[in-house]
């Protein structure tokens, strides 16, 4: 089928392995999204914070630095689990934000004419679709989450020194899992809303919503049933509740530690039933076909 | 070879309704034409056959592949053309099936490769880095057309490949058609609802009339069955023509005011019937030596009540 030929030849040419190829649409989303001028400079916002983060650590472990700036509270620069905290926080509410952007047309795209039924007529399952679009937005907030802190938390080791490694490493089973379980819930509600909803800033307004609503109503059960197991439907929470207990807060830093507080196993519940829930959807949404009942 | 479709009582249903009742049939042929009114379940049994619905009882097989338990397998020698819009609105043309082929599981450069002869095969190569949203109904068509092949898949599935193509681009893709049967292997299904797609290209035909097989019937045997069929248009005496030619071994079928059909046999040539109407001084005003078209084979399983038995 040479293009001066004009004639048709079937392919008789080497085929890439069957399990790897999820990693097409991801390979292609990646591409879309850095033809974008405003996402490459979401991204690079996103990353920001790390760099303040990781001059802090610096001056916090260079006393001559330190007598330059003129600082003298020791206890004001020290770097231990509550600092880890609040990268953490930083950067997940920035995921938060760049998945709003980034979730929304992952899918619908595909949706809007009908393009699903070519990938499923090829070796191409409902299950390596997700997969394949789950993978963005997996690698993109793991840039600006647990891989940033993971560095901060190298730097923070090779500069401390005096052991500091081995006394702070079980710190990275915790920040790998946490944030592993927000962006797999943040990713995935994405996608659901994405096989729903085709305009981009209907569809980030529903994330939004999907956030902010239920813990609106469940601060109104609260106060209502007088009552704390309301906060259930407050996702955020039950991540800074994991976040909490996961890196042993000390300090009640985000002051969650109150008498009557929701469990981590509750917390982690709830946020694994979010993630069957979008997966639910996903797969009601994600059809070669649509069948009308009756 | 295993036949290119087998169905063995292949029954669908799709939300509590049976759409497919109990389908048998083997069609061997490389080319097969899927006819049949709105609503007799074309589309069903296509989306069964890519593995997008599962049969509540009995099997559907291409090429000897399960279409429900093979689905992984037969999908990867199908290329398979939507009936209605599928496609990426915002990618080009030539990026847009670059990608179906890589997900069909062509290298980056192959599947590049491709995708470029892909485009200028189908005539779209002036169009090809246009985002596909931008493309008229007729080059959708054959953008849709150009990734159903880029991969070179052994079985070709075309469903309505012709909808919305103004006579010359409809002619050029059943041009295209036939180029890509007769220049491969590769098996072909088209459905359509305008039968002189399937008749120019396909030779065998499966009737559907409301989920069940009304016919399936060979083009090739049809057209030579019927290759020495005409029809006339006499004035004079008729009984004492068409007696005359019975003893030629022709059969004859009388319809009034002078129409004749006659069935020659292959040793009877036409000057013969002349010089035979000659001799009874019947004049023959008009002759039309034709066969039996696909409408007519197509009109005739519609009329058919009940379950055909596979041949008309």
């Amino acid at each position: 089928m040479a293009v001066y030929k004009r004639k048709y030849n079937p392919y008789t040419g080497p085929l890439t392995a069957t399990w790897p190829r999820f990693f097409v649409l991801t390979r292609y989303a990646f591409m879309d999204l850095f033809k974008s001028r405003f996402f490459v400079l979401l991204l690079i916002l996103a990353i920001v914070p790390n760099l303040f983060f990781a001059g802090y650590i610096f001056i916090a472990n260079n006393k001559t630095v330190q007598l330059l700036m003129q600082i003298r509270s020791a206890e004001f620069l020290s770097v231990e689990t509550q600092y880890f905290i609040i990268i953490m926080m930083v950067q997940t509410n920035v995921a938060f934000l760049l998945n709003c952007w980034v979730g929304p047309v992952l899918i619908s795209g595909d949706l809007t004419n009908g393009a699903l039924p070519l990938f499923l007529s090829r070796p191409f399952s409902r299950a390596d679709y997700v997969i394949g679009k789950l993978a963005v937005l997996g690698i993109l907030l793991s840039a600006i989450t647990w891989v940033p802190c993971l560095l901060l938390f190298g730097l923070q080791s090779g500069l401390a020194r005096n052991g500091w490694i081995w006394s702070h490493l079980w710190m990275i089973v915790p920040i790998i899992l946490c944030s592993a379980i927000w962006i797999l819930m943040l990713s995935l509600i994405s996608l659901a809303v994405s096989a729903w909803v085709k305009l981009r800033i209907v569809a980030t307004g529903v994330i939004f919503i999907s956030f902010f609503i239920p813990a609106g109503l469940g601060e109104m059960f609260n106060a209502i049933m007088g009552t704390y197991w309301g906060a259930l439907l407050n996702f955020s929470y039950m991540f800074r509740i994991v976040l909490e207990r996961g890196l042993r807060d000390p300090s009640r830093l985000l002051g969650l530690m109150g008498r009557h507080e929701i469990p981590v196993p509750a917390a982690w519940a709830v946020m694994i039933c979010v993630c069957l829930f979008s997966l639910f959807i996903l797969n009601a949404r994600l059809r070669a076909r649509e069948v009308v009942r009756g | 070879m295993p036949p290119t479709i087998e169905l063995e009582g292949l029954e669908v249903q799709l939300g509590g309704r049976t759409i497919l009742h109990g389908l048998t049939g083997v069609l061997k042929s490389r080319a097969i034409g899927l006819l049949g009114p709105n609503g007799a379940g074309k589309s069903t049994l296509i989306n069964t056959l890519l593995g997008f619905h599962k049969p509540s009882k009995g099997s559907a097989r291409v090429l000897g592949l399960d279409a429900s338990a093979n689905g992984k397998t037969l999908r990867e020698l199908v290329g398979y053309m939507p009936e209605n819009d599928s496609f990426i609105a915002k990618m080009s043309g030539v990026r847009f099936v670059r990608y179906m082929a890589e997900i069909s599981g062509l290298p980056p450069d192959q599947a590049m490769e491709r995708a470029h002869e892909a485009f200028v095969y189908v005539g779209l190569g002036e169009a090809r880095y246009r985002p596909v949203g931008t493309y008229s109904l007729g080059m959708k068509q054959l953008a849709k057309l150009a990734q159903a092949i880029a991969h070179g898949p052994k079985v070709l599935i075309l469903d309505e490949p012709t909808n919305g193509m103004d006579p010359p681009a409809r002619k050029r893709l059943i041009e295209l058609i036939r180029e890509i049967r007769e220049a491969s292997d590769i098996c072909l299904l088209l459905s359509s609802h305008l039968l002189r797609d399937v008749e120019e290209t396909c030779d065998e035909v499966l009737i559907l009339r409301n989920g069940k097989i009304a016919s399936i019937c060979n083009l090739v045997e049809e057209r030579r069955a019927n290759r020495k069929f005409l029809e006339l248009e006499t004035v004079g005496v008729e009984a004492t023509f068409t007696g005359a030619l019975e003893t030629l071994g022709c059969e004859c079928a009388i319809f009034g005011n002078g129409r004749i059909k006659v069935v020659m046999p292959d040793s009877v040539e036409i000057r013969e019937v002349f010089k035979v109407a000659a001799d009874r001084g019947v004049q023959i005003r008009r002759m039309n030596h034709r066969r039996d078209s696909l409408e007519d084979i197509f009109l005739n399983a519609m009329e058919q009540t009940g379950v055909a038995d596979g041949r008309i």
